[in-house]
Order: structure tokens, then sequence, then C-alpha cells
């Protein structure tokens, strides 16, 4: 979901990963945590990719052979979740991986088991990607969940301790029978960090569901019994883990820091910068937030600033304590920093020069201004779909034919259409809720409706809505399946429409087409790097009412290339004929390649395409006249 | 002590790899590490920097490097070196330029010109302290015949200068841990950047 791919590592991350006891080495975040879970020894690690949460899944996925676990990618979050908690339920110690909007899929089945309780470990590990690096849909702060969900949460701030807290979540999740948070952000996911490497454990997979426990009995009245023994658990979670995850660093004078996650982390650096030592509280259990652990930071403090991003969650419970131990006490937060975006060093440290009245050697203000300054008219590099990528050719044949129709966008490579030129992802909402807006808007408008889907997001979440168009919509809009075999945003993750698994078994691929007819579309399957059939499906399917889905197959051109340099076969290279290189320009725009490039030679525009670019899809041959592009030959090896 | 690191080019330029091995060479010296690799959107082509810190554990905690605190930008992209300039300041920060541009499709799109490679260099300037500029893409295809070594060409390039601090015998063994695939390219590619490197201090 809103997503980055990062595959190229994982042979790297496999060795690292897996090395020796005792060992210090540069971990990402992400890597620190599978690692801790390979300490831990887990029998189920299930999960769906997601930016900034992959680089966990990808590592356990190597290694599950190796080392006996079970591992699944499994269809979205929700039955990522169900399927660990299985596992939790029968005595076996299970992850489950998931970036923030993850967790939005998969909260309506975790929310009960906060109430049963598991018989093994349970770790729901969450990514939250405040300054929305590579998300669209929101800056959800994931923290509100461990509180509506009665879920312990547990905050690492670096890599060695994304290592360690994920050895104390099982710890706490065995200890009082329940499901643990593990939540990171962006900038501790994907931070680098020198981590000392533990044992790894390896243990039996085998469980047992116990029948007739009263655990799973959640009708009323027993449900509030339930109710109950989880709100006493959590009691007990905060005097214990409280005292164990937080940690008072002692400093001098009475204005006190209080901070959780990467804030701690410039929190640290940035009263080195300015030369303080004030007294800091670190908070790592943050929920539930240990009212004693607060009560004993605020007692001597005359001021408190909470450093967090997004939402004043911690600086909330801060005030509610202040006012029992002394309300005289003040309490900053939010006043001093951004409700929005994440933080930086330099953004703690210019609330710090506030508070402290303190000046850096550095004046970051005047610096910013002129940055600003010198970076205003350069050309910016937004993303762009890949050279060779199957979805540029898709969104170019269906703008030809659907002109300037509303294009419902979601959540994948295809987001790379919302920018110039094709400017086709009208709203992105949710994955799969590119299909359902796009229903709502036939209801009440006459436009034609044009629905981007990607073959992972379709099986996520898009097979539900499509079925409610067989069922409750005779003027369906058109829903474009992008097809490319693979989750390639986040890293080349298969699905079940790949022909392998997770844990790498080859099985039997599932036909979007034929999920699409089951569900009561007109369907029609045309190959995205072929321009001409493009077009005629297109015009075909803009004739029929009724439900109706293009599948638009085009392997994703990274992977090709991959495959292509590992069997030593060529790529072809393609070159634009300089004669015939007239009037080329409205379509090369409309077309935007990255690997075709403007020259201005002799006072005369022309175009070239940049041999180390050119992927040799072929499809610019396709649009521009006959003759005008040629196969130049290959590249090496 | 703590040196802070800028890697920026374009997705696919193995910008990220690249700060993999400084950040691995530095753990190899038992420095503290930290970095960060906010990749956001970036596809093949769209606009990607890593920061690499390495220290003594008391003077480096935050993932990403302090605006104007850069010690050294490696630009694999001359257009990426001047947003870079976030980082840097001129009493501290030395450039490093791949001389290689890659227009963005984007400058033709929006009618927003690439600069040139003088004006890249008289923007930069009042932030650096020096600024070296270097086709490592031009020797990786003289040598190799594709550009895709330049990059340890040109971390090694860097080194040359004396531009990083760390040993030459750990950069080697971070290659050899990151970049296994062709790895005598790769180690051969990093000398000669070196070569170059120390060449030019020379001149």
């Amino acid at each position: 979901m809103g997503k980055k791919r990062r595959n190229a590592n994982i042979s790297k991350m496999k060795t690292e990963v897996s090395e020796r006891p005792g060992k210090k080495i540069a971990l990402l975040g992400n890597e620190a945590i599978a690692r801790g879970v390979l300490e831990t020894g887990v029998g189920v690690a299930t999960g769906y990719p997601g930016t900034p949460s992959s680089e966990v899944l990808m590592v356990l996925s190597l290694l599950a052979k190796k080392l006996g676990f079970y591992f699944e990618y499994s269809t979205n979050e929700k039955v990522a979740f169900e399927t660990a908690a299985g596992a939790a339920f029968s005595g076996v110690r299970a992850i489950v991986s998931m970036k923030h909007f993850g967790l939005n899929v998969a909260i309506d089945s975790v929310i009960p088991v906060a109430y049963t309780g598991v018989r093994a470990g349970l770790v729901i590990f969450v990514a939250d990607d405040p300054g929305a690096w590579s998300s669209v849909q929101s800056e959800q702060d994931t923290r509100y969940y461990a509180r509506m969900a009665s879920i312990p949460m547990i905050e690492p701030s670096n890599p060695q301790e994304c290592l360690d807290f994920t050895k104390e979540a099982f710890k706490l999740s065995e200890e009082f029978k329940i499901p643990v948070f593990l939540r990171t952000t962006t900038k501790i996911s994907h931070s680098i960090g020198t981590v000392k490497l533990g044992k790894i454990k390896r243990i039996k997979m085998y469980g047992k569901f116990k029948k007739n426990s009263d655990d799973y009995y959640n009708f009323r009245p027993h449900l509030q019994v339930l109710h109950d023994r989880l709100n006493k658990k959590l009691e007990q979670v905060e005097r214990k883990y409280g005292q164990k995850l937080n940690k008072i660093f002692p400093g001098k004078g009475r204005i006190g820091i209080i901070a959780s996650g990467v804030s701690f982390e410039y929190v640290k650096e940035s009263i080195k910068e300015l030369k303080i030592s004030p007294p800091i509280a670190k908070i790592g259990l943050s929920y539930p937030i240990s009212k004693k652990f607060l009560k004993e930071f605020l007692k001597d403090k005359r001021v408190i600033f909470v450093v967090e991003e997004l939402e004043p969650i911690i600086e909330e419970s801060v005030k509610k304590i202040a006012k029992e131990v002394d309300p005289s006490v003040v309490i900053h937060g939010k006043d001093l920093l951004p409700r929005s975006g994440d933080y930086d060093l330099g953004k703690v440290i210019l609330a710090l020069e506030k508070l402290f009245g303190k000046k850096l050697g550095v004046n970051l203000v005047e610096h910013r201004k002129n940055v600003e300054k010198v970076l205003k008219d350069l050309p910016p590099r937004k993303p762009v779909f890949c050279p060779g990528c199957s979805y540029r050719s898709t969104f170019y044949a269906v703008k030809k034919i659907f002109g300037d129709a509303v294009y419902a966008g979601d959540i994948g490579c295809y987001m790379m259409g919302a920018f110039e030129p094709f400017k086709m992802q009208d709203f992105i909402i949710s994955m799969g809720g590119g299909i359902g807006v796009a229903h709502g808007i036939t209801r009440v408008s006459d436009q034609d409706v044009v629905v981007f889907i990607g073959d992972s997001t379709f099986f996520h979440a898009g097979m539900s809505g499509l079925l409610n168009y067989k069922f409750n919509n005779e003027r369906a809009p058109l829903i474009i399946v992008l097809d490319n075999g693979i989750t390639a945003m986040t890293g080349h993750q298969p699905h079940p429409g790949s022909n392998f698994t997770g844990a790498g078994e080859k099985v039997e691929p599932v036909r979007i087409e034929e999920i699409a007819k089951a569900l009561g579309a007109e369907v029609r399957v045309a190959s995205a790097f072929n321009q001409k059939e493009l077009l005629e499906a297109l015009k075909e399917l803009k004739k029929i009412k009724g439900p109706k889905v293009l599948v638009s197959k085009g392997e994703c051109r990274l992977l090709t290339i991959r495959k292509l340099r590992r069997k030593c076969i060529a790529i072809p290279k393609f070159q634009i004929n300089e004669e015939k290189c007239k009037n080329f320009e409205q379509t090369l725009k409309e077309f935007s390649c990255p690997a075709i490039i403007k020259i201005k030679k002799r006072g005369k525009t022309i175009y070239k395409i940049d041999p180390d670019l050119c992927w040799g899809c072929g499809v610019c041959k396709q649009i521009l006249p006959k003759g005008a592009v040629e196969l130049k030959g290959e590249e090496k090896k | 002590m703590k040196f802070d690191i800028i890697l920026t080019g374009v997705g696919g330029e193995g910008v990220l790899t690249s700060g993999v091995v400084i950040a691995r060479a530095a753990a190899l010296e038992r420095y503290y590490v930290r970095g960060v690799q906010p990749h956001g959107l970036a596809q093949r082509g769209g606009a990607i920097s890593t920061c690499i810190r390495f220290g003594s554990k008391e003077e480096v905690s935050s993932p990403e490097t302090m605006q104007a605190n850069a010690d050294l930008v490696i630009a694999f992209e001359p257009l990426e070196a001047v947003r870079a300039v976030h980082y840097a300041r001129k009493q501290k920060t030395h450039f490093v330029i791949n001389k290689h541009p890659y227009v963005p499709v984007y400058a033709d799109l929006l009618n927003l010109p690439y600069p040139k490679m003088n004006k890249i260099i008289k923007i930069i300037k009042p932030f650096a302290k020096k600024i070296h500029v270097f086709n490592a893409y031009n020797l990786a295809k003289k040598k190799f015949g594709k550009i895709i070594f330049g990059n340890m060409i040109l971390i090694g390039y860097c080194f040359g200068l004396g531009l990083i601090p760390l040993k030459k015998r750990s950069m080697l063994e971070s290659i050899k841990i990151t970049a296994p695939r062709e790895l005598e390219e790769n180690l051969k590619s990093f000398d000669l950047g070196l070569e170059a490197g120390k060449k030019s201090i020379k001149v």
C-alpha cells in the first residue's frame, strides 16, 4: 500500500541478518526487527507488504525455509493477522507485519483477539509514515489503535532497540497472554544503525488448538468477564513493563523533556548540539502509559516539553497526570512543534532554542530561506513510471479512448499516473477504494468513469467492490486491472496471481480474468505492450453497459530486466531516426518516457533514446510514425 | 567525533547501495553508525537520497543529518547535488558531483529548463567548502562498457580525495559483503576511482 521497492538489497540482507551472535553490524531498523523475530524464534510469520514495513517480511521470507518456520504473504492484512492469530491460539508463536493503513484493514479481527487472548506470543508489527514519504492516504497515528483495542504498544527508537524490543514484545505477549503492537515510523524502520546481534533460535512449529475454552466464549455476559480480564492485564502490564521499557536519563535543571520513538534520538543529539543537559524521560511503552513513571519524572519539574510526532497522545496523558501531581507545571508539546509531518534534528533544535533561550552556532532559519531561494526554479524530479513500464503504455492508450473521463486511482505504481503528463488519478482513497467510489459517482453523475487498480491490490481489496457492480450497478464504470504479475511497488512480493509463494514454493497462479468473469463482469485481456490490442479492447469495452474489466497484462519491466540479466540474455535497445524526427513533440510529451531525451542541435530540437536507460519495451516504436524508431542492437550481456 | 555523508541521485543509480557500503565499512571500524533511507515513491528515475553518519555513540543518534551540517555530499547526478544544499554549508561541506546529468521528464513537461553545469556550480558554491566534479560514468563506460560500475568508481574517487575518513581495508571488506555479485568489477571500480581521486589532488 503506498510504497516503494528495495529488492536489490535482499541478497545482502540475507547474509547480514543471519550473521553470527556477538557481532556488531549496521542494519536497517526493519532488518533488526526481523533479526529480533529470529532471535525469539517464531513458528509463523505472515503479512502484507507496505512501505515502510516491507523489509521485515522480505528478510523473513528468505530465511523461513532454512530456519523451519512457516511464512506467507497473505492476500491482505486482515487475513494475515487472522493466520497469525490462529497459530497463536494453537500455542505457536507468530508475527504479523503491515504498514499503518494495513492495520485499518485488519482491525476488525484484531480487537476481539485482545479479549480472547493468545496461547503463545503474538506480535503485530505496524509501521507508521509521518511525513507520508511513501503513503498517500493520510498521516494516521496508529497509537490510537492501541488505546481503542486495549492492546499494549511498544515503540523502539533505533535499530538496536528494534531488535531488543521485538524480543520484549514477545515476552510481554507470552507473560500476559495478550497480542502486542510493535510500532515504528519511517525514520526508524528505514534508518540504519549499529546493532549487536544475539543468538538465533529455532522452535517447533507444531501446535494444537484446545477446544471448549472459556477464552473464546465471547458472548454476553461472559464477554464482560473477558473485558474485565483484559483491563486487569493492562494494569499489570503498565506496572511491570512501564518500569522496564521506559527510562529516565537524569540531567540538570527543572525543565524536563519527554520523548518517544525517533523523536528521542533527535532530542538526545539536539541537547548535545545546544550544550544543555536537561533530564529526559524516554517512553518505550506508549500504551498503557505508566502513570507511576510519569509522576516520578514530573515531581520536581517546573516545565515539561513532550516531543512526539503526529498526535499529542503522550502530551495529553502528561497533562492529565500533571493535574494530580502539580497543576503549576507548564506543559509544552504541540505549541512548539507541528502536529503534521515528520520531525528532524533542525525542527527539534529550533523548538529547544526557544524553550531554553539558547542559540546554535548556525542560523537554521536563515539557512532554510537561502535554500528555498536557490531551489525555486529547478525542474522537479517527481516519481515517474520506470522506462519500459507496462503501466505507461496502458495509461497512454486509455487516455486516447477515454479522454477526460473521471479516473479513479488506487494504491500502487499506477499512482505515478497522478502526475504530468497523464494526470489520471483523480482521487486515491485506499486499497480497492477506487472501485467503490467510482460506483458512487456513476450513481449520481453521467460522466464516464474509469478505475485503475493493480493486480495485487485487486486480490487485496478489489473483488468485493466488483461484485457489488454486478449486484447494484447496471451502468458500471470500466475497471482496468494493471497486471504486472507481482506486487511491484513494495519490492516484488508474490501474490495469488504469481506462480510462487512467499516462501518460494511453486504454485498455480490465479487468473484475474477468471475471477472477474465469475464476479459477473465482461472481460477483455490485452497485452500492455501492444497498443493496437489495448485500443481495440478499450473501444469494445466502452460500448458495454454492465460491469466490465480490462486485464492489461505486462510483466513489471524491472523484473523482466532482472531476469534477462541473470540469464545473460541481451536487452533490446531502440533508437530514434533523427531524419524523421518531425512533429514528435506532442506524442513524446504525452508518453513521457524517461529514456527519451530532448536535445537542441544546431538550433533544431531532436530526440534521442538514452541506451543506458532504454529497457526495450518497444512501445515508442508503435506510437511514432513508421520508421521513426528502430531496433538498435542489444545491451551487452 | 561525528561525520555526515549525504548520497543523492536518481533511483536506479545505486545510491542506497553505495550508502550501505560506507555504513558497513564504518561499522567494521567500530564506529557507531546511523543513517536513513527515507525513500518515497521514487521508482527508477525519481530523486533519491540517503544519509550515512558515524562517530562516537555519545554524539551520533539522529538517523538524519542536520540541515547545513554535512561533511560530504556525494551526488550521483548534478541536479540532485543542488537539492542537497539543504544539508550543506560553506564552512564545512565538500561536494563531489558525478558529471552525468539525467534530465527529468518534468523539465520538458513543466517548462523548467535543466540548468547548465556552470550554473549548477554557481548555485552550490555559497554552500560548499569545495566542489569536485568528476565523470565516473564515462570512466565506467570506458573500462567496463556499462555505467553501472560508476557508483563504486564514484565512491572510490571520494575516498581517493581523502574525503571519507575510513580505512581502505574496511571499504573493500564492506564491498565484499554488500556487492557480492560482480565483486571483481566492483572492487576494481573502487580502485579506479581511488586512483583518479588521488591524481586529481596532485593536479
